[in-house]
């Protein structure tokens, strides 16, 4: 009976571990994640507090991203005078490679960088592209996974959703 | 208790399979940049594969080697 119970609790530790090793699940309350400016300053996600804001994790190697980078930017031009903002989080380990596409691409979004990944670790991004959509309050309220080019009414109608709130 | 061989192999086993388990590492979305890299697409560039392919097809009468929809014959 000893035998049987150190083999089954070492079995369960073991199973343990790995469930512990999976992935974050998604927070309903937006991360106070740090965050990367261009010229090597830093913002805390917690400075927007009081905004619609839509945070969209992207990268350069990844063609969705690439898609849905010029589409967010007319999202972001199209609602930022309502008070909607919208952060572009570079997740690219080789800022080169960022800075490459970011020129052949003009743009109006806040890009900031987190080539290290600490931030999507801390929403629990599943896939890129991944876009989320935070409330006045810091509370996530819509998460895009990827980008099919067809969503474009989706976004506005949350984000006019969004903005419609106190 | 009495510490047995049994006991002992018990516990190596308990601690080689939790090692065994924790040595897998998940690679995470936004880490998966190099496996994007063009030098890990086996058919990089598509049209120097569709000439290759039909100049050696021509060469060595081998149209269909690679798989085509057809009915056989051998005719492309």
């Amino acid at each position: 009976m000893g035998r049987r119970r150190i083999v089954l609790v070492s079995g369960a530790v073991a199973l343990a571990i790995a469930v512990a090793g999976g992935r974050p699940a998604a927070a309903t309350q937006a991360p106070d994640v740090t965050l990367q400016r261009a010229d090597g300053g830093r913002i805390h996600l917690s400075d927007y507090k009081g905004k619609v804001l839509l945070v969209d994790f992207w990268a350069s190697w990844c063609t969705s991203c690439k898609t849905a980078f010029p589409a967010l930017d007319g999202l972001y031009r199209e609602y930022q005078p309502r008070g909607f903002e919208a952060l572009a989080v570079n997740l690219d380990e080789e800022r080169r490679s960022a800075d490459a596409f970011l020129a052949a691409h003009p743009h109006h979004l806040n890009v900031l960088f987190d080539p290290k990944g600490a931030s999507p670790a801390a929403f629990g991004v599943r896939g890129m592209p991944t876009s989320f959509l935070i409330d006045r309050a810091g509370t996530i309220r819509f998460t895009h996974v990827g980008y099919a080019g067809n969503v474009d009414a989706t976004y506005r109608k949350e984000i006019a959703q969004l903005l419609g709130e106190p | 208790m009495t510490i047995t061989f049994r006991c002992v192999c018990a516990l190596v086993l308990g601690a080689a399979t939790v090692t065994a388990v924790t040595g897998c590492a998940t690679v995470q979305p936004w880490q998966r940049g190099r496996l994007a890299d063009r030098c890990m697409i086996f058919d990089a560039d598509a049209s120097r594969v569709g000439y290759m392919t039909h100049w050696q097809e021509a060469r060595e009468g081998s149209s269909g080697g690679y798989g085509v929809q057809s009915g056989g014959c051998g005719c492309k």
